[in-house]
């Protein structure tokens, strides 16, 4: 079943650049997808159409049958999104007041928010953390608490703009691991990245984007002996005509 | 990793954490309304109370003194203009200014007064979380008519919010400065001008992003609100703030 239909899309900016150009894209319910290109090759102002953030100068983003300008708070219940800075999406003083914040807005009863607060917490393993104050956390457990925020509201769709800068080691595979697991309880993964050697091992789709364009779009062992063409290293292990390795092992 | 200011909320589990939030509040009124009044047998009162309230809730002195270095030196300011302007029984005369022991009595205490003011502040903004604050506000608003307290209340929590997060750009900007050799331009207006404009600009552009982010989980002004309850010990509390605030006043 498709979760997203995405049907010629464009988006132009108020000065005349184009974000992206007729896009016509389908994701199906459950699906890894990893959109790689260059800096300003569109994957992020494309993943701002999925909740309503952006508004198309033409064409429509259908959610499960529903069009994102029909219903945009449907959509950003369904659609979450971790964004690049960290940082600058906590909303809370503590890490249990940022869960909270987005089914607040939903304006659930406190005894549901307190359950969905707890479960979040849990999925991401920062239960133990919910009286820390989230400027204080380490930059993975602060991309985990993002995580957590979005899984507070019940969003199938997860989307993750970059989720890897700005990581160190321990924070890259803390993070990947947690997008792993939540793959596997059946969410629908987008990732945008121009770094693929973290993630590719773990997705089912690759599609290259150039010029607010998709240049290609097929799995990933198809595609990856092209990702240079389009401005991304390719994985190590590819360019030496090997399988790439998982970050997690 | 950000480093802690002392603007923030700090986790606890006080009675002042605990206590109801429109009480803290009227309190912190009440006693900022009667630090103004006192004299300085009264602002030592408060000064001792607060003394023994920053040990209770363990607010870290260190970092305190390290992020109040700036208003001392907005204090000495007023000392100093206080000094010069009131008239008086001259203390130092030189040519053209003199100093009087009025001007120096009344910048103590106006500086005293400040300082308390400043504390009290603190005290609450450490044992309050800005959830629970913007309930308040909003609590405390609801009477009066042609206010939107749920539009006030947000932009209180949201400054109390964002305040660690400006602090640390303006210290990572400096630092950046400092770096660049800064320091070698002695005149502090040159100095206030660059680090200024680039930590405004970062200020709106995080300003930016986070009301971006906010959207992006459903952000509205009808939302789930903090409970609020009140117990008996917050009315004594009350009670204790008002009796404490005549004390000082008398």
């Amino acid at each position: 079943m498709n979760i997203i239909e995405i049907k010629n899309l464009s988006h132009h900016f108020a000065d005349g650049a184009i974000g992206i150009d007729d896009i016509n894209l389908t994701i199906r319910e459950g699906e890894f997808v990893v959109f790689a290109g260059m800096n300003g090759s569109g994957k992020s102002t494309l993943f701002r159409h999925l909740n309503g953030l952006l508004t198309p100068s033409n064409g429509t983003v259908i959610l499960d049958g529903v069009s994102v300008a029909d219903d945009p708070k449907r959509a950003r219940r369904m659609v979450g999104m971790v964004f690049q800075n960290a940082d600058s999406q906590i909303v809370g003083e503590t890490v249990y007041d940022d869960v909270a914040f987005g089914p607040e807005n939903l304006g659930l009863k406190r005894d549901i928010i307190a359950q969905r607060v707890s479960e979040a917490l849990n999925a991401v393993n920062l239960s133990t953390h919910a009286d820390q104050r989230p400027h204080l956390l380490s930059g993975g457990e602060k991309r985990r608490l993002a995580i957590a925020g979005i899984l507070a509201m019940g969003s199938r769709v997860l989307v993750f703009d970059e989720p890897f800068s700005n990581l160190d080691y321990p924070g890259i595979r803390q993070v990947l691991n947690q997008i792993v697991t939540l793959h596997h309880a059946g969410h629908t993964i987008l990732i945008a990245t121009h770094d693929l050697e973290k993630v590719i091992c773990h997705a089912q789709r690759l599609i290259f984007m150039k010029a607010g364009n998709i240049i290609r779009d097929g799995a990933p062992n198809d595609n990856l002996k092209e990702a240079e063409r389009f401005g991304v290293r390719a994985p190590c292990a590819s360019r030496f005509g090997k399988e790439p390795v998982s970050w997690l092992l | 990793m950000a480093s802690m200011t002392a603007f923030s909320y700090l986790t606890g589990a006080s009675a002042l954490h605990r206590m109801d939030v429109r009480f803290k509040l009227a309190s912190m009124i009440l006693c900022s309304l009667a630090t103004v009044k006192a004299q300085a047998d009264g602002l030592l009162l408060l000064t001792l109370a607060l003394g023994i309230i920053l040990v209770y809730i363990r607010l870290p002195l260190n970092i305190l003194i390290r992020e109040l270095r700036y208003f001392s030196f907005l204090l000495l300011f007023v000392f100093i203009a206080r000094s010069l302007a009131t008239p008086g029984e001259p203390f130092i005369k030189l040519s053209f200014v003199t100093l009087t022991y009025e001007g120096i009595n009344d910048g103590a205490l106006v500086c005293w007064r400040l300082s308390n003011i400043v504390f009290v502040g603190i005290i609450f903004v450490a044992t309050t979380r800005p959830s629970a604050l913007k309930t308040a506000v909003e609590w405390w608003l609801r009477p009066l008519p042609f206010v939107p307290e749920q539009r006030v209340a947000v932009m209180m929590s949201l400054v109390i919010r964002f305040m660690p997060v400006i602090l640390e750009q303006a210290r990572e900007t400096a630092d950046a400065q400092k770096a660049r050799g800064v320091e070698n331009r002695k005149n502090p207006f040159y100095r206030l001008k660059k680090i200024a404009l680039p930590v405004l600009i970062r200020t709106f552009i995080t300003a930016d992003e986070l009301a971006v982010a906010m959207d992006a989980r459903c952000y509205t002004e009808k939302r789930t609100s903090v409970s609020l309850t009140a117990c008996r010990n917050d009315w004594l509390i009350l009670g204790g703030v008002i009796l404490f605030c005549c004390l000082m006043v008398v």
